[in-house]
């Protein structure tokens, strides 16, 4: 605003990195505080009776039950003054007490986030390499064949049902070939890892227990399957438009004028070009991997995220659903600071300004 | 390009590293201890695969089916059912005997009978966990004992005094939220058996009763892990030393784990998957408990003048049950009234299709082309039996008499409210029993429970309300038959309730395994499971 800001401007104390990061973590904290009050007005808008879903048919009819239920979790207040009875508790790391599970939502969301974690960390990765090498030889081959079949293959992944694919990869690994394990985390005869991380695959590992890291890397290989199938459909045709973006820049035309290898241009040129896009699209489509992962952990018995969520909204269960919308916003404003941050790391033309 | 050579350079190495650190992990000694220790006894694992439905392990406040199961395997009580015949009640941990006026009940424990830390149990255990379940307000079974005087009359003795005559205490006492807990162990750990009782959260870790298995692990969102008491000395030992039950939402996973071996039994499938099965399986199908029908509001305010009970008798006889029934598959039944086939009074025959009775009522009742907004939970499937499609058949039906439905779905949790506060003109619901007893069915009749939900009040019919009556306080077990029978009838004559289907239950086993029927209470008696042949 002011005219004499230019010149007058200082730069802040530290490094540029250090003020991007504060800068960020200010907006962050904001945006996190507008995601409470969104939270907290929609659960709050939700028709149903939340005493009568706590206390069950029995004792929802005994008055005094009702009422004293209703004091204790603060209900009869305004729902202002409930919301901040609520912002309260949750800076003191107090989610609130589930109804479904009669835990507290925080200890639920540590064992639900990361078993979604893990599969959706495991779905990205796949995707990527997968639409990377789909995208990029679809753009190579632009029109031909290969571009056709590319251009198919990701609009099956794209449209098939998820709910569907997942039952029919289940049916066809597990029942009728026999080389993927039944549903769930981990087989029954198995005993779950001491929680360390709360990844199955990781915590096995950190106790020196192979039998169960093998275990549990079997069970996680359909679920991702499904998962990266559907999201490699949608990677594969945006890298394809950014690769062909970059083809037809300048540089690369250089770069083959000048005779250079085919994957050295690929690599160096072309991939490095189209990385930020890339970045982008992937750091969305993680966020709806995490958030939307409720079918396929349906399908699997996969105790995550998605099924906490679904359990939650199905019971009226108001501190698990605002539980689970915290984590969700949470989750996107991390994507978005990684990101960014990324951002900076592939291209030194982005100021962290 | 020389940075990225070294960048290639670092992500190679860097990916080495994580590999080698993997494998040496990996190579480490030491290994999965279920597997490792001991294969034969992963080997004789049972596994069941159910829908999980359960807030805690703790029997005093456990009122959902697979809590049941769970505390029926983990705790005693006093009184017990055998397989799925639930309209007899046998001594489960004491014999029982009543005074004529049936309000004064004295059980007998059973002798030298101990809890799984090998102490023995008491009159004291008994009068502590049933006092302990009346203490506690916000407990969901806190209703089953509401007026019963419980005292220890010796060590091995307990009576119960009621305010009321009350034959149906014997069957109240099976449920499995009354199960025997280790006093001791329990005051030790928080169950102070008030509102400040807080030994929930010790007992969801480890149990403390009688049973014939114990707590391994509970996950309230995956799984549940029993191990043998190797103290049980009562008549149920299990064949297994293992047992998992799974939580696994979706029946169609249900089916592919037990088809692919995974699974012993599945307790969920639908009526379509257990008949397309085949050899190599075991399918338990019966009735269950729970009774889906229709519900006329009899509250002028509500339902303005279609308030009267013949509106219900027009659709009573309006509909095609058989039709209905397909859409439920095995296992159910015509609903034959408010109490289901197998509970004491029972009427034998459903309602047959009668066009011209439906019309004649129909027309006596005021119906001048009304639109009717049938409301109902699209989200909740009872038995298998989807609502919606039900709801579309039951519109379809009622249009050959004239009758202008209109449906209006709403997911469970919005519209029980509806229901419960009793502002529903037209719904469709379900009603399952507390305890197995036909004294459960009598909420339907005018100013109880349910009869209220339809706008129902005592003085619309004084006739039923005094029949509804007679069989709660009956004291001779002889007539009290003939009480609910009567009860029943009038329903079905002068009623607001349109009983539809009772749906099926599908208990499916692997040939592997034998024993496993459905009960109306708990579900299935996990230690009647044995292996096969």
């Amino acid at each position: 605003m002011s005219t004499a800001a230019p010149t007058t401007r200082r730069r802040p104390a530290g490094s540029p990195l250090a003020g991007f990061l504060l800068r960020r973590l200010g907006t962050s904290i904001l945006l996190m505080v507008g995601v409470t009050i969104v939270t907290f007005a929609l659960t709050n808008l939700v028709p149903g009776d939340p005493v009568s879903a706590a206390l069950g048919e029995g004792a929802s009819q005994n008055p005094a039950t009702r009422e004293a239920f209703i004091r204790e979790h603060g209900l009869d207040q305004p729902a202002v003054a409930q919301y901040f009875l609520y912002m309260g508790n949750l800076l003191q790391g107090d989610l609130g007490r589930s109804i479904v599970t009669g835990r507290p939502v925080s200890a639920d969301l540590a064992t639900a986030v990361p078993a979604t974690l893990e599969i959706a960390v495991c779905a990205i990765v796949v995707s990527l390499a997968l639409s990377i090498l789909l995208g990029t030889l679809a753009a190579y081959r632009r029109g031909l064949v290969t571009d056709q079949i590319v251009r198919v293959v990701t609009l099956v992944g794209l449209s098939i049902p998820t709910f569907w694919l997942a039952l029919l990869c289940f049916s066809f690994f597990f029942l009728q070939l026999g080389i993927a394990p039944g549903s769930g985390r981990i087989s029954p005869a198995i005993t779950p890892p001491p929680t360390i991380t709360g990844l199955y695959t990781v915590d096995y590992l950190l106790n020196g227990d192979p039998v169960g890291f093998l275990d549990a890397l079997a069970h996680l290989a359909l679920p991702v399957l499904v998962l990266s199938l559907v999201t490699t459909g949608l990677l594969t045709r945006f890298i394809r438009t950014a690769v062909l973006e970059v083809l037809s820049s300048d540089y690369v035309r250089a770069a083959r004028a000048k005779g250079l290898s085919g994957a050295r241009v690929v690599f160096d040129y072309v991939l490095r070009g189209a990385a930020l896009p890339i970045l982008t699209v992937t750091g969305v489509a993680f966020g709806a991997l995490l958030s939307g992962t409720v079918l396929v952990e349906s399908v699997f018995a996969w105790p995550g995220l998605g099924t906490y969520a679904y359990n939650a909204a199905a019971n009226l269960d108001l501190s698990a659903i605002m539980g689970v919308g915290l984590v969700v916003g949470l989750v996107y404003l991390v994507i978005n600071l990684i990101v960014d941050l990324l951002y900076g790391v592939l291209d030194p033309r982005v100021r962290l300004a | 390009m020389r940075a990225s050579a070294r960048f290639r350079t670092r992500s190679a190495a860097a990916v080495a590293f994580a590999a080698a650190t993997a494998l040496v992990l990996a190579g480490c000694s030491g290994g999965n201890s279920a597997t490792k220790d001991d294969e034969g006894a992963a080997a004789g694992s049972l596994v069941i695969d159910t829908a999980f439905s359960i807030e805690t392990a703790d029997p005093g406040h456990t009122y959902d089916p697979t809590g049941n199961m769970l505390a029926k395997a983990l705790y005693e009580t006093l009184v017990d059912f055998e397989g799925s015949d639930v309209s007899t009640p046998v001594p489960g941990l004491a014999t029982w005997t009543e005074n004529d006026a049936a309000t004064e009940f004295t059980f007998t424990l059973e002798d030298g009978r101990v809890f799984s830390d090998g102490s023995p149990i008491t009159a004291d255990d008994v009068v502590y966990s049933l006092t302990r379940v009346q203490g506690m307000a916000e407990a969901k079974p806190n209703f089953l004992l509401n007026g019963i005087t419980i005292e220890a009359v010796d060590e091995q003795t307990v009576r119960f005094t009621t305010e009321t005559p009350l034959l149906q205490l014997p069957a109240i006492l099976a449920n499995p939220a009354l199960g025997i807990v280790n006093a001791g162990v329990a005051q030790a750990n928080g169950g102070s058996g008030d509102a400040d009782d807080s030994a929930q959260s010790f007992l969801d870790g480890e149990s403390a009763g009688s049973g014939p298995f114990v707590l391994d692990s509970l996950d309230l969102t995956s799984q549940i892990v029993l191990t043998k008491n190797e103290k049980y000395n009562g008549d149920e030992e299990s064949a297994y030393d293992r047992v998992v039950i799974r939580n696994v939402t979706e029946s169609a996973t249900q089916l592919i784990n037990l088809q692919g071996g995974d699974s012993m039994v599945a307790l969920d499938l639908n009526g379509d998957q257990v008949e397309g099965l085949g050899d190599g399986f075991t399918v338990d199908s019966v009735p269950s408990g729970q009774t889906i029908f229709l519900l006329l509001n009899q509250s002028a305010d509500i339902a303005g003048e279609l308030a009267n009970v013949k509106i219900a008798e027009a659709i009573r006889y309006g509909l095609d049950y058989d039709a209905l029934l397909e859409l439920a598959g095995a296992g159910a039944t015509q609903a034959t009234g408010v109490i289901p086939t197998g509970f004491e009074g029972a009427l034998e025959d459903g309602v047959a299709q009668d066009l011209e009775r439906a019309k004649a009522a129909l027309a006596e009742s005021g119906y001048a082309g009304q639109k009717l907004t049938l409301q109902f939970p699209n989200d909740y499937p009872v038995g298998g039996v989807e609502f919606t499609p039900l709801a579309e058949r039951i519109q379809d039906q009622l249009a050959g008499i004239g009758l202008d439905v209109e449906l209006a779905p709403a997911p469970f949790a919005t519209e029980l409210d509806a229901y419960v506060n009793g502002t529903e003109g037209f719904g469709l619901w379900f009603w399952g029993p507390d305890y197995a007893d036909s004294a459960n069915f009598l909420p339907f009749a005018p100013g109880l429970k349910v009869g209220l939900r339809a706008g129902w009040a005592a003085d619309a019919n004084p006739e039923i309300a005094g029949l509804a009556a007679t069989a709660a306080s009956a004291t001779d077990p002889e007539t009290r038959t003939a009480d609910f029978t009567a009860f029943a009838e009038a329903m079905q004559a002068d009623g607001p309730f349109v009983p539809l289907i009772v749906p099926g239950r599908n208990i499916a086993t692997a040939d592997t395994v034998a024993g496993a029927v459905y009960n109306s209470v708990w579900d299935v008696d996990i230690a009647e499971i044995t292996p096969a042949g």
